[in-house]
């Protein structure tokens, strides 16, 4: 039984054509997997090694080493809470602790019972002017409130989809 | 809440950004967008292109301020094969929030300078290095790339000419070390991003082992303006020395934090004050980072600073990425040196000892002196941690930031250490309980 359905081994081994060098479709190829199967397990590790032609250790030695990569289980709405210093200046510490209490999620790594949440306090996200931010669903969420950090879990808790994405500002 | 205010002969990148769909082809070639590319295909030699940015004074605004024409002109035009321009979208400097602001407004002008600059080097290809939290500007530019394409602006014959030219993107995955050239380098080829040892310098080994130039998403964004208006017209803007305008950030405890373009010259008071609003009511400014965390911290005593480089310099500082974080009196410098340091610490990659074991001492200092245990041990200790993560003993200057984060605020607030380490008390944010809080 493997761990990642044929169409993504496919998608897979079609990467290396697109780069002057084959191996730079390590991390686009891990992209996938984890799309699938929402983190990284030792298996698919392996069968993206397979996939590319390269050794498993090296597939996950470049997997532990990104931030974006995840080798443990995170729920279906992972939160990356900005903790930096302009976040901090501007309550990014009440923003985890809200964050924490709404989901009865109490540290980073845990996954909340019902599979939903689960979330990591991370370094600047480049949106500084908008602390404090959180990127969850692959959208960005700015100036950040106890109150809109409660909303944003409740609407994730009662919708059967999340939002696609985050608030997007233009201007 | 960001906005361009600030420049005394015009802004050069925000000059178009009142108009609203500005990444739509349309409206960005109806402003005058990809007029530049036009010219340069149609009219211009590589030569001249290098020669035209060199004219501008225009240097890197990813923070190393190096000037552009001449790192284009290290590239070796008779390198037979391959040659790249890889653009460092990487952006993930604490405090700096500005090529997100660029890509999200106008993904074209990236586009056009980054298309401009492949030429310019005798290159078909730029890469763009994109990280991976940046989802909206990552479409952004998939779909202005695909537009150019479609206008025929990109590909084999772009605006008719005999020189292919594309832009392609790389999504990074969450890794601070990628800003620097190097580290970006080896991840864009598959690797944990560690940095390089140069030489080789990536001018002659860079991507996949072919010539390449890494530059700026910003740097590159000025290039199209260059090329409309010339690079004399650039240089009007700016300082004798330091020419032309840039982004900065302003965020931290200020009134209106957002990103600014600024004419290079201008003062951190001019910044700070009159574009970002100054202090909060009731609340004085106490210090500043003046070009991202990896800049010395200043005292708002020191608030009149230039923007200009040489200036900065000369009080052991740097503009940076232009990221200016601002703190005021109601929070603690130690605690924000802390948090910086658990930065660095967690960002280092760990291929140089001094970086790796320094920064994670630091961060166990810092530890004991907001719980509470803090001596005049602790006080000694940190400032010879700092002098061992700089001066040159790494790769690269993760660690030197380190430990100017530490050098830079001891300097200047000896008191609120001292206060701390001795006393075991802060004045500015009370107790010291569980500062050091793990992430």
């Amino acid at each position: 039984m493997s761990a990642l359905p044929s169409h993504v081994i496919d998608e897979i081994k079609a990467l290396p054509a697109r780069y002057p060098q084959p191996r730079s479709a390590v991390m686009p190829a891990l992209d996938l997997a984890q799309e699938e199967l929402g983190h990284l397990t030792p298996e698919a590790m392996a069968e993206v090694a397979s996939a590319l032609q390269l050794d498993p250790g090296y597939v996950e030695g470049v997997a532990s080493f990104y931030t974006l990569f995840h080798l443990e289980p995170i729920g279906k709405h992972h939160f990356y809470v900005c903790t930096n210093l302009s976040c901090t200046l501007r309550g990014a510490e009440e923003i985890v602790d809200r964050l924490r209490s709404a989901t009865r999620v109490t540290e980073p790594g845990q996954v909340s019972a019902d599979g939903l949440f689960s979330y990591e306090e991370v370094e600047c996200m480049g949106a500084c002017e908008y602390a404090p931010m959180c990127r969850v669903d692959h959208g960005y969420h700015y100036d950040l409130t106890p109150e809109k950090v409660e909303l944003m879990v409740a609407e994730r808790r009662s919708a059967p989809q999340a939002p696609a994405s985050g608030k997007q500002k233009h201007v | 809440m960001s906005e361009h205010r600030g420049t005394v002969g015009g802004p050069v990148l925000t000059e178009w950004f009142a108009t609203s769909n500005l990444h739509e082809l349309a409206v960005y070639e109806s402003l005058g967008g990809y007029a530049a590319l036009r010219q340069v295909l149609t009219a211009m030699t590589p030569q001249q292109v290098i020669d035209e940015v060199k004219t501008s004074g225009l240097r890197g605004r990813g923070g190393a301020d190096f000037p552009t024409a001449v790192k284009w002109s290290f590239v070796p035009r008779d390198h037979p094969g391959p040659k790249y321009i890889v653009v460092n979208a990487d952006e993930s400097e604490p405090g700096s929030a500005k090529d997100r602001y660029l890509l999200e407004n106008s993904p074209h002008m990236l586009v056009e300078g980054a298309a401009i600059a492949a030429y310019a080097i005798g290159g078909r290809d730029a890469w763009v290095y994109i990280r991976g939290e940046y989802d909206l500007p990552y479409q952004m530019l998939k779909d202005a790339i695909a537009e150019a394409h479609a206008k025929g602006y990109l590909g084999d014959h772009p605006f008719g000419s005999d020189h292919p030219l594309d832009v392609r993107l790389y999504r990074g995955h969450g890794a601070y070390i990628c800003g620097e050239e190097t580290a970006l380098l080896e991840s864009l080829e598959g690797k944990r991003a560690q940095p390089r040892s140069r030489p080789p310098f990536p001018a002659l080994k860079g991507a996949w082992g072919m010539p390449t130039a890494v530059n700026n998403v910003e740097t590159l964004s000025s290039v199209p303006w260059i090329i409309r208006h010339g690079g004399a017209e650039y240089a009007k803007r700016g300082t004798e020395k330091a020419k032309g305008t840039r982004m900065v950030t302003v965020s931290g405890d200020v009134q209106r934090p957002g990103n600014y373009e600024i004419e290079i010259g201008v003062t951190y008071r001019q910044i700070i004050e009159e574009l970002a609003g100054g202090a909060r009511p009731g609340r004085k400014l106490k210090v500043f980072w003046p070009g991202g965390s990896s800049a010395k911290v200043l005292p708002a005593s020191m608030l009149d600073t230039s923007t200009d480089l040489d200036g900065l310099k000369a009080l052991g500082t740097m503009g940076g990425s232009g990221g200016i974080i601002v703190m005021d009196d109601s929070h603690c410098v130690v605690k924000g040196a802390s948090r910086l340091v658990r930065f660095y610490a967690h960002e280092s990659c760990g291929k140089c000892t001094p970086c790796r074991v320094g920064t994670n001492w630091a961060v166990r200092t810092f530890d004991r002196i907001l719980a509470g245990q803090g001596s005049q041990i602790e006080l000694d200790l940190l400032d010879r941690v700092q002098q061992g993560l700089q001066g040159g003993r790494c790769l690269c200057g993760l660690g030197d930031a380190a430990g100017w984060v530490i050098q830079s605020t001891m300097n200047h607030f000896r008191g609120e250490y001292e206060e701390h380490c001795l006393h075991q008390t802060c004045s500015v944010e009370g107790a010291l309980v569980n500062a050091g809080r793990t992430p």
